[in-house]
């Protein structure tokens, strides 16, 4: 029996063990393999091999019985996600039903999921934009949150690092608030995108308008090649995975790399219930992971483990992980876990016409959009509300078809469409301030289908984010109604949070043990041998979409971590 | 994947009927029409005979001058399915009575049904209905609601039909690239697929 036990310790004993294939779990797992490193990853979704499992993507419109419509009978039993835009016919198998893994709202919260192989690398928008010492900085210089305990410089190399991997399209605009990277041929901008950017560079100093740097492959592809990816077809189908694999994608990129050291071991259908804690030894010493089909538990263990569940999944395993040593969850000795939780504010839009440039439209099609980087407090504090927002801007030539008439006059305008004026639009991106309030816990009674406590969201808008909404508004259509674009229309769509998919924060970085839970390396300060590098793990949110920050965050932790087991 | 499975058994239930109908032809003393429910669209509960009259109506919106006519792509079906799948009910309702109300609403304001009436009459009679006042729950309401439900997804399916998309204005699944600004004279035709 003794000797069974020890064979079964054996077998189920890495290096080291990744909570989570998505994102930033699946940059870990790329890492910890080419470093030498038997690797555990731990996805509690179903197997979505590259292309294999892309049951959608080479469909034609015609061929979606209603047409890329939710049925009504799913989006009733689902209203959390079906509020999601990318929640689609074609996409939906992809996404977490409200149904299969239920939360509790203290507030209205939508959490959208993807469990699978990949989690939702395969759906993201693709924007990959650095931050800059404005937004390291931030927390220190305004007040609101504990001190970044890294700088842009930390960090600045490891960006390159990811960059160079998952190919980023971009151009080097030499803005101080949103540092170049390494980038492969940008996108263009449309004739009316380009008209803004003028104007507004002309009359407002410090803002400017820039193609957005994506996840996308433009250019050398035979570096691509040798990850079995290539050139961007600018199909737009990106959210059904991507045969090409033209974008950026657990699935399609850091994950089969990863397989290829022979040091990956990938299991699916593993719900991690908590980390296990030695006392003895003083650290964590492997994972309790319950099989989701089976229900069977099973213990694996390793000498280091990354967290990387998705930002309130992960504060969900570390206060599920309790010990006599931590009561309140692992590495939470000052009870801040699962507290200061953010996101970004999402709320307000503008859009219009311009009825200039008349002689030219565009062709084709592009998965990327206009980027405005913050301007709002950016070198100091200018504004009666804290922090500021980005913002999206695209523009495109409209083609109309008149369609109000039936019978022969119907069909002779579907034959002769015109084109109509340029259609412009912008949405906010906007930094939310974390706050003790703003956390998630453990319902004391509710439980998933595992037996494991469901979460209890309670993340909220404050006075800030009105402000910020307010102010957004009134500066776009400002330079809207400069520019000369007609028919603007604003909006606040009042969406509640969650609907960004960027929430972050619970497990917040830090220089002081007595008020943040991880460390500059994104170790948990009372148990070093857990790393968490997902969204948890953000101390503030600034304005760019996060995703590269965790990719780069976790580059550089499997590094820290390899380097200290050497030494 | 379910949505394909749903697909599937939709397609075997009308090829089902399809071979019930044939039936029918060869036995004309057999009426079924009132009764048999469409198995396809359970929640609609429509019968053939109803599904007959959507199909004048399909065929009213596009009657196939100048591109192909509805019946040629199945247009009366696609509408089912979707007024089937993806109505609220509360609209599922209105269609449903405007439906059922059509014919008798028809034969008592133009005389006759949509099934009788050539394509240029039947178009003005879908004009005249769709411009008359109408008091909410009222059948002209619900008739209303009907022909605007349908037009809305006839269009629908129209645009995004094989046809539409390969023959009239081809969908490029691959475009390979993008031009933001490409002067309009250069452009040989406009097209909203392309």
């Amino acid at each position: 029996m003794a000797n069974l036990n020890l064979q079964h310790k054996k077998e189920n004993t890495f290096d080291a063990i990744v909570i989570g294939s998505g994102m930033s779990g699946g940059w870990a797992a790329k890492e910890l393999t080419e470093k030498g490193l038997k690797t555990l990853v731990l996805e509690r979704g179903k197997a979505v091999d590259h292309v294999k499992d892309y049951p959608t993507t080479n469909l034609s419109p015609w061929e979606f019985e209603h047409r890329g419509a939710i049925p009504e009978d799913i989006r009733k039993e689902n209203p959390v996600v079906s509020r999601c835009y990318a929640f689609r016919e074609d996409a939906q198998h992809f996404f977490v039903k409200d149904t299969e893994h239920p939360y509790v709202q203290e507030k209205p919260f939508d959490w959208i999921r993807g469990y699978q192989t990949g989690g939702k690398s395969l759906l993201w928008a693709r924007q990959v934009q650095r931050w800059s010492d404005f937004d390291f900085e931030g927390p220190a210089r305004d007040g609101f949150a504990v001190d970044w305990p890294i700088r842009y410089n930390d960090l600045a190399p490891w960006y390159s690092h990811v960059e160079k991997f998952i190919g980023v399209s971009g151009n080097k605009d030499g803005l101080p608030n949103l540092p170049d990277g390494e980038f492969l041929p940008a996108m263009e901008l449309t004739a009316v995108e380009n008209y803004f950017k003028t104007f507004v560079g002309k009359n407002y100093p410090g803002r400017d308008i820039i193609i957005g740097r994506c996840a996308h492959i433009t250019g050398n592809e035979e570096f691509y090649a040798k990850q079995g990816r290539a050139l961007c077809q600018h199909r737009v189908l990106c959210q059904r995975g991507c045969p090409f694999g033209g974008y950026f994608s657990s699935n399609s990129s850091t994950l089969p790399w990863a397989m290829k050291t022979g040091n990956l071991t990938l299991q699916n259908n593993a719900v991690v219930h908590s980390i296990i804690y030695d006392e003895q030894k003083g650290k964590a010493t492997g994972v309790l992971v319950i099989d989701a089909l089976t229900m069977e538990t099973t213990e694996y263990y390793a000498d280091v483990i990354f967290l990387n569940a998705s930002a309130l999944n992960t504060n969900l395993v570390l206060l599920n992980s309790t010990s006599s040593r931590f009561p309140n969850g692992l590495g939470n000795d000052n009870g801040l876990l699962g507290k200061f939780v953010a996101f970004h504010n999402y709320r307000a839009g503008i859009s219009g016409e311009y009825e200039g440039l008349a002689e030219y439209a565009t062709s084709g099609k592009r998965p990327n959009g206009g980027y405005i980087p913050r301007f709002r407090n950016v070198h100091k504090q200018e504004t009666d509300f804290l922090r500021g927002y980005a913002a999206g801007f695209s523009g495109s030539r409209s083609i109309l078809t008149d369609q109000s008439d039936i019978g022969e006059n119907l069909e002779k305008s579907l034959l002769n469409p015109k084109f109509g004026t340029w259609r412009v639009g912008s949405h906010m991106m906007g930094e939310t301030i974390p706050k003790e309030e703003s956390q998630v816990t453990l319902d004391s009674s509710l439980k998933d289908a595992w037996g494991i406590p469901q979460l209890k969201v309670a993340v909220d808008y404050d006075q800030n984010d009105e402000a910020m909404i307010a102010d957004y508004l009134e500066q776009m259509t400002e330079m809207f109604e400069n520019a000369g674009f007609k028919n603007i229309r604003t909006r606040d769509d009042k969406r509640a949070p969650g609907l960004d998919i960027h929430e972050m924060g619970g497990a917040r970085m830090g220089h002081d043990p007595k008020t943040s839970i991880l460390n500059k390396w994104n170790q948990l300060h009372a148990c070093p041998n857990v790393y968490v590098t997902d969204g948890a793990c953000m101390t503030s949110t600034s304005t760019q979409n996060p995703s590269l920050t965790y990719m780069a965050m976790a580059a550089r932790a499997v590094d820290h971590a390899v380097r200290e087991s050497k030494s | 994947m379910t949505h394909k499975k749903q697909a599937m058994d939709r397609r075997l239930a009308l090829k089902q009927l399809a071979w019930i109908t044939g039936g029918a032809i060869l036995i004309p003393s057999c009426d079924f029409s009132q009764k048999s429910v469409l198995e396809a669209y359970q929640k609609l509960q429509v019968t053939e005979a109803e599904r007959e009259t959507l199909a004048h109506v399909t065929n009213t919106i596009f009657p196939g001058v100048h591109l192909k006519k509805a019946d040629e792509i199945g247009l009366a079906d696609f509408v089912l399915v979707m007024a089937n799948d993806c109505l609220s009910e509360a609209e599922q309702i209105d269609f449903c009575t405007g439906l059922r109300a059509f014919d008798s609403f028809s034969k008592k304001t133009f005389k006759k049904t949509f099934g009788k009436m050539n394509t240029s009459e039947s178009a003005d009679a879908f004009r005249t209905t769709m411009e008359m006042e109408a008091d909410n729950n009222s059948a002209i309401a619900s008739v209303k609601s009907f022909l605007g439900i349908t037009k809305r997804f006839a269009l629908q399916g129209y645009l995004t039909s094989n046809y539409y998309m390969t023959e009239i204005m081809p969908y490029k699944m691959i475009p390979g690239g993008f031009v933001g600004s490409k002067l309009v004279t250069e452009i040989e035709r406009i097209n909203p697929n392309g």
